[in-house]
């Protein structure tokens, strides 16, 4: 058996396997992995590697010998090695882990089957014991990622970060800028006897305005002021250096996932915050006027026509394109010290304030001329 | 040899430096800096904290642009806009930043992988053995699951020395790589650096205030001065250490008190 453009060899005979190590590991796009030849190799008692065919002592063989060595202990198997150049040799050996890692190599094993072994006993499974597993399963390194999983899995986690985590606060503030509107309308509509008016009021004022701003301020203080000081932190950590020197373009890798889920939260929760304030307004409405929701509710079809919404959703999503690219860029640039920081999550709610009270005003203009 | 002349040709393999000068604006840092290191040799850069030895790693892995001076990686300019030959280039280059660097949000098993997912065409079980490799080399077999906040600082230099050696480098650029760690897994990074020397004919070019460290690996050293701002010694630091004229420089590698005229304070 041969693979991997012959890069080794298995010869099985009387319970012994030899693994012929062969050619050019170094320059080889693809490579055999220890897991994939212990599995080709079947049952063996004892293994053989045997390097008198390679034409280099690349690290790569060493990785590869350490790997199979480690394979092969776990499943008692005994392991020799033969004519392995030099440098290899001398690269495993430095890197057989020293008593306290193996017994931390040991451990994981017996952790996992004693846990299988609880499950085929049917044995209650005790709280901690679960509370490990999630743990295991948060943590298993997902080394078999891609670099577009990665960059995936980023985005689902900036997706909970600026979509679920902000949900409290969303509500809260909505809730209560919904109430507010309503008791300045339904003291001010009644002293001209036009209470019946206040969801027009409640309404349009959320769903055109107040909705999209107010959760865009939260917005700029939660997550741009986050992602400036995490962007800066990693610049001062010299991480982003790093990013550069393999080749990956901190834009591309840090920049484009954050502006992605902004920008694809930011209507989400504009929607949800207009509902919210609406409530706030019917609740008020209620209480002071005594209007009952279902008529409040019958009001507010009549009152407040869907372009409202539109125009809502789209300053929301400019919102959400601002403030990620506003936070990303003062981060990315923040100068490479700890004051930076600080300074940088600054600079970001103050340009976004700014920036959402400007892009409002222009949209004001532009749907007054026309006339919308 | 350190020392280049100005007028000869340009190696075609190993690392030239030539006339550079590093500046903040108008403060300059170090200028007329000249010296190259040999392929598969280990080059030291010493120098008193603040004289310029990060920046000097910076410029040479083109984080920081000089416009006075050159440098050649095997007679290739790194400072090149062709993006195929600049990543190229890259991937033949590791480095150990002197903060560590490694990327927060990734357990040390991914940042360790990340390269090589960028950079070779290996399927995720090579990439794991790999992995498990490298982290055993450095003293941390089984840790890639952990955060690099859940490891202690010395732990976190090795884990970036096992990211910076993820591609088997032709160039390992480490700055202050044992700074922070005990004398025995001090040791134990002096004997890999030098096991990676003989095995791949890595270059590594380390910044280093460890005199026991620098006297074991260093083939060739250059010592940056502050005062005068440039390069006042070049050599094996076992021969600089016997017989450089420099006070300055013998107080650094004999931590000895520097016998000169006391200079009167402006
Ligand atoms: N971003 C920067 N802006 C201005 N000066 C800097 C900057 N980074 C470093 N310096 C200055 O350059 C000099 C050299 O710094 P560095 O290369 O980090 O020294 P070290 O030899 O300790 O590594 C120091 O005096 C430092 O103050
Ligand atoms: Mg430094």
């Amino acid at each position: 058996m041969s693979g991997d453009g012959a890069l080794y060899r298995l010869d099985a005979a009387d319970g012994e396997c030899v693994v012929c190590l062969a050619g050019d590991w170094g320059r080889a796009e693809r490579l055999p992995s220890a897991a994939g030849i212990h599995r080709d190799m079947g049952q063996p008692q004892a293994v053989v590697i045997d390097g008198s065919d390679l034409a280099s002592g690349h690290p790569r063989v060493a990785a590869f010998v350490h790997a199979l060595h480690h394979e092969l202990d776990a499943a008692g198997v005994s392991v020799t090695e033969r004519a392995l150049p030099q440098n290899v040799d001398a690269l495993v050996a430095l890197a057989s882990p020293p008593p306290a890692a193996v017994r931390q190599t040991q451990r994981k094993p017996r952790f996992l089957a004693s846990l299988g072994a609880r499950f085929q006993n049917q044995v209650r499974i005790s709280q901690d014991a679960a509370a490990l597993v999630g743990q295991a399963l948060a943590r298993t390194p997902a080394l078999v990622t891609g670099r577009a999983q990665t960059r995936w899995r980023d985005f689902v986690d900036l997706v909970r970060e600026t979509g679920a985590a902000s949900l409290p606060v969303v509500t809260v503030v909505n809730l209560l800028i919904g109430a507010v509107l309503g008791f300045i309308g339904a003291v001010q509509l009644a002293t001209f006897g036009a209470g019946m008016y206040l969801a027009d009021l409640v309404g349009i004022a959320s769903a055109r305005e107040m909705a999209a701003i107010m959760t865009a301020f939260i917005m700029a203080g939660r997550i741009g002021a986050t992602f400036a000081a995490h962007l800066a932190t990693m610049e001062s950590n010299e991480e982003i250096d790093a990013l550069r020197m393999i080749g990956v373009s901190p834009f591309e890798f840090l920049a484009l996932p954050r502006l992605a889920a902004l920008t694809l939260m930011m209507p989400l929760l504009y929607l949800y915050g207009t509902a919210l304030a609406i409530v706030g307004g019917m609740v008020v409405a209620h209480i002071v006027l005594g209007t009952p929701p279902i008529a409040f509710i019958e009001r507010l079809q009549d009152a407040v026509a869907f372009r409202q919404f539109v125009i809502g959703l789209i300053k929301s999503v400019a919102f959400g394109i601002l403030i990620a690219l506003t936070s990303c860029y003062i981060g990315l640039h923040a100068g490479r010290n700890a004051a930076e920081v600080g300074r940088a999550a600054t600079r970001t709610v103050v340009v976004c304030i700014i920036g959402i009270i400007s892009i409002d005003a222009v949209a004001a203009l532009c749907t007054n001329a026309l006339g919308i | 040899m350190a020392e280049l002349n100005p007028d000869a040709p340009m190696p075609e393999k190993g690392l030239v430096v030539r006339g550079l000068r590093m500046a903040f604006g108008d403060t300059v840092v170090q200028h007329d800096l000249s010296f190259y290191v040999a392929p598969a040799n280990i080059f030291v850069i010493m120098g008193v904290s603040g004289c310029g030895k990060s920046t000097l790693l910076r410029h040479i892995i083109d984080l920081q642009r000089s416009d006075v001076g050159d440098i050649c990686f095997d007679g290739q300019r790194l400072i090149n806009d062709d993006p195929a030959e600049r990543a190229m280039l890259q991937s033949r280059i590791g480095v150990l930043f002197q903060s560590t660097a490694l990327w927060s949000s990734m357990t040390v098993g991914e940042n360790v992988a990340l390269p090589m997912q960028l950079h070779t065409q290996l399927r995720p079980p090579e990439i794991r053995d790999q992995v498990a490799f490298k982290l055993a080399l450095v003293g941390l077999a089984g840790q890639e699951s952990k955060m690099p906040s859940e490891l202690s600082g010395g732990m976190q230099k090795r884990a970036g020395l096992a990211r910076a050696i993820a591609l088997d480098p032709d160039y390992l650029f480490l700055d202050e790589p044992s700074a922070g760690l005990d004398p025995i897994t001090s040791q134990r990074l002096d004997a890999l650096i030098m096991r990676l020397r003989d095995a791949l004919g890595v270059s590594v070019i380390a910044v280093s205030h460890e005199l026991p460290s620098i006297f074991t690996i260093a083939d060739d050293s250059i010592y940056l001065d502050n005062e005068s701002k440039t390069a006042i010694a070049h050599g094996n630091p076992r021969e600089l250490v016997e017989n450089t004229p420099e006070p300055r420089v013998r107080a650094f590698l004999k931590r000895e008190p520097i016998d000169e005229p006391a200079r009167e304070s402006a």
